[in-house]
């Protein structure tokens, strides 16, 4: 052999070139109980451009943590719709646990085809659940991203961007005061989306994670086996490099599979250290942050000036 | 050479038109989703317009039967068209034609319906000027102002051509291009001061200042009482269950929610600003 090369100081390098340094403003989380995740998908908590690294912050600072998957996820993995629901709702569930949240609940909408549904209906099952958990923060897929090309992630996104304030109001679904439930509007949202599809999504704060945080969120997202950490992708990688006569040492006396999962974990500590770098600490992910006034323009200046407490 | 007389013809019409707008004020028509927006993002600018001897008429596409408080959806409707009717008045709109689509609920409404009933308007009134919801805007929370906006878009494109909406020209109502459009919208986009590019045909950033109907503009929003008080109990809601206090609201009273609501409007300043299509920005940069 040729050499041996560090993978994950490869990746770490491409990532800086790649997405620069540019300094974002760390945040704090606000003061909560219950942080609610809507997302299409099973694995949207913990991908790539995910949150999951978050999520373990607000558990770890006392949070409640719950997942609306709105989609069935058929089409994801390779074992026919029925099974590739099942599987990806249970590795869902474990990988949920991994982070600390409560419970998942999921809508079913049928995967790839929230294209053309009943927006309005959608909105209702989550402003329903939004008065059942009454989250003071809500985490979802930004709505504005440009270039988005899945239609479940652009209208899960977009009923969740009406649901968590319209909550709120008595006038919205007034049937579901028959059941004992009274308005909620949530208070804060943090919104996600790809940083390398255009202007759509731009960052406005990133949140510091620990050690232990970006493990829980490697170790969520290579729970996904039915759709990541696939052996195949690791044989890749290794006849690749076996090609220029160069080898991973981090593989060695690992299987396809092992090697599959140490892969995507590095993935994920290799993003966190990317974000991190942008905000002036180890780890970190960053997000368009919505604050509670946002929506009063005209206001914003007034109330930081003359809140008190009490 | 038959393309750069077609150019010069279609540049000579329209300047044509815009010299014939210059000898009187042209008709205004404001589209708007709801009745607190428009006042808020552009009533200074519209009742500059009004005082400069423009007819104004104001489209509210939807019932804002949702926001309020103590207050059922029909009560609440019943008010906020009274109440969007003042506010009108005082900016100096001549009329408020309303749609009645029911608020929030614009989603699975179908786009091309809206799209035609407001064609109809266009070119009934023939305005010179329209303002539109921005439906570029990104982070407004109300999503009815995108679906408005974007219908109001296509409305403006639609109604200049013949093809659309052929029972019109029975009733002789003929096709209108309307030479300015002005995409108006809160300040709630971080980058709505961005310039999206500098080509023919893309609205640039316009700013116009309503020192001068700051007044009008305040009044205008103070008319919106049914909204107005449920900002205030919201608010106050909000910031009670954080154990805050905002003295303003420690009664709140007719007095309170006028008061915040003219906080409200000078807080946005005494600027309004657009995205600005005008007559320049059909005529490739060449011909101008």
């Amino acid at each position: 052999m040729r050499t041996a090369i560090t993978y994950r100081a490869i990746l770490f390098a491409w990532g800086v070139a790649a997405f620069g340094a540019d300094t974002i403003l760390l945040g704090k989380l606000p003061k909560g109980k219950v942080v609610m995740v809507m997302q299409p998908h099973h694995d949207d908590h913990t991908t790539d451009y995910g949150m999951g690294g978050l999520i373990a912050r607000f558990v770890d600072e006392g949070y409640e943590a719950y997942y609306v998957r709105a989609s069935n996820d058929e089409k994801d993995g390779s074992h026919g719709y029925a099974r590739n629901d099942m599987i990806n709702l249970r590795e869902s569930e474990e990988a949920t646990r991994i982070l600390g949240m409560k419970k998942v609940i999921s809508l079913n909408w049928r995967n790839d085809y929230m294209g053309p549904i009943p927006l309005d209906e959608l909105r209702a099952q989550l402003i329903l659940l939004i008065r059942k958990y009454r989250p003071d923060v809500i985490l979802g897929h930004n709505p504005w991203e440009h270039y988005q090309k899945n239609p479940d992630h652009r209208n899960v996104a977009r009923a969740m961007a009406e649901a968590w304030w319209m909550a709120g109001y008595e006038n919205v679904h007034p049937e579901h005061m028959k059941l004992g439930l009274k308005p909620h509007q949530a208070s804060y949202l943090y919104l996600k989306a790809r940083l390398d599809w255009g202007l759509g999504h731009t960052p406005n704060l990133a949140i510091e994670l620990n050690e232990s945080q970006v493990r829980r969120k490697q170790q969520a997202y290579q729970t996904h086996r039915n759709v990541y950490a696939n052996p195949a992708s690791a044989r890749a990688v290794k006849s690749a490099l076996a090609r220029e006569n160069l080898t991973v040492p981090e593989f060695e006396g690992l299987d396809d599979q092992a090697a599959a999962v140490r892969m995507e974990e590095w993935h994920m500590d290799w993003i966190s250290r990317v974000r991190g770098k942008e905000a002036g600490v180890k780890y970190a992910e960053d997000y368009y942050f919505v604050d509670e006034f946002d929506h009063l323009p005209g206001l914003k200046a007034y109330l930081k000036e003359n809140v008190r407490p009490k | 050479m038959i393309k750069r007389v077609r150019f010069a013809v279609a540049a000579g019409a329209l300047l044509a038109c815009a010299i014939d707008l210059a000898a009187a004020p042209p008709v205004v028509l404001v589209i708007a989703a709801d009745a607190s927006n428009f006042v808020l993002a552009a009533g200074g600018t519209i009742a500059k317009m009004a005082e400069a001897g423009s007819p104004v008429y104001v489209i509210r596409v939807t019932n804002d039967e949702k926001d309020s408080w103590g207050l059922t959806a029909e009560e609440t409707a019943l008010r906020s068209r009274a109440e969007t009717e003042a506010a009108a008045r005082a900016l100096g709109v001549k009329e408020v034609i309303p749609l009645g689509y029911r608020a929030a609920e614009l989603a699975d409404v179908s786009f091309s319906g809206i799209r035609d009933r407001l064609i109809f308007y266009i070119r009934h009134y023939k305005p010179g000027v329209m303002f539109i919801p921005n439906p570029y805007t990104e982070y407004d929370r109300v999503l009815d102002r995108y679906y408005t906006g974007a219908a109001a878009e296509d409305a403006f494109r639609a109604a200049a051509l013949e093809n659309f909406q052929l029972a019109h020209a029975d009733v002789e109502l003929g096709p209108h291009l309307t030479p300015e459009l002005y995409y108006y919208a809160q300040p709630v986009d971080p980058r709505r001061k961005e310039p999206e590019s500098t080509a023919t045909f893309v609205p640039q950033p316009r700013s116009v200042d309503i020192a001068g109907t700051l007044q009008k503009k305040i009044a205008a929003a103070s008319a919106l009482k049914t909204v107005n008080e449920s900002t205030a109990r919201r608010l106050k809601a909000r910031l009670d269950a954080t154990e805050r206090r905002l003295s303003l609201l420690d009664a709140i009273d007719e007095s309170s929610i006028r008061r915040l609501a003219e906080v409200h409007v000078r807080g946005l300043g005494t600027t309004e600003e657009f995205r600005y299509a005008g007559i320049e920005f059909r005529i490739p940069r060449k011909y101008r």
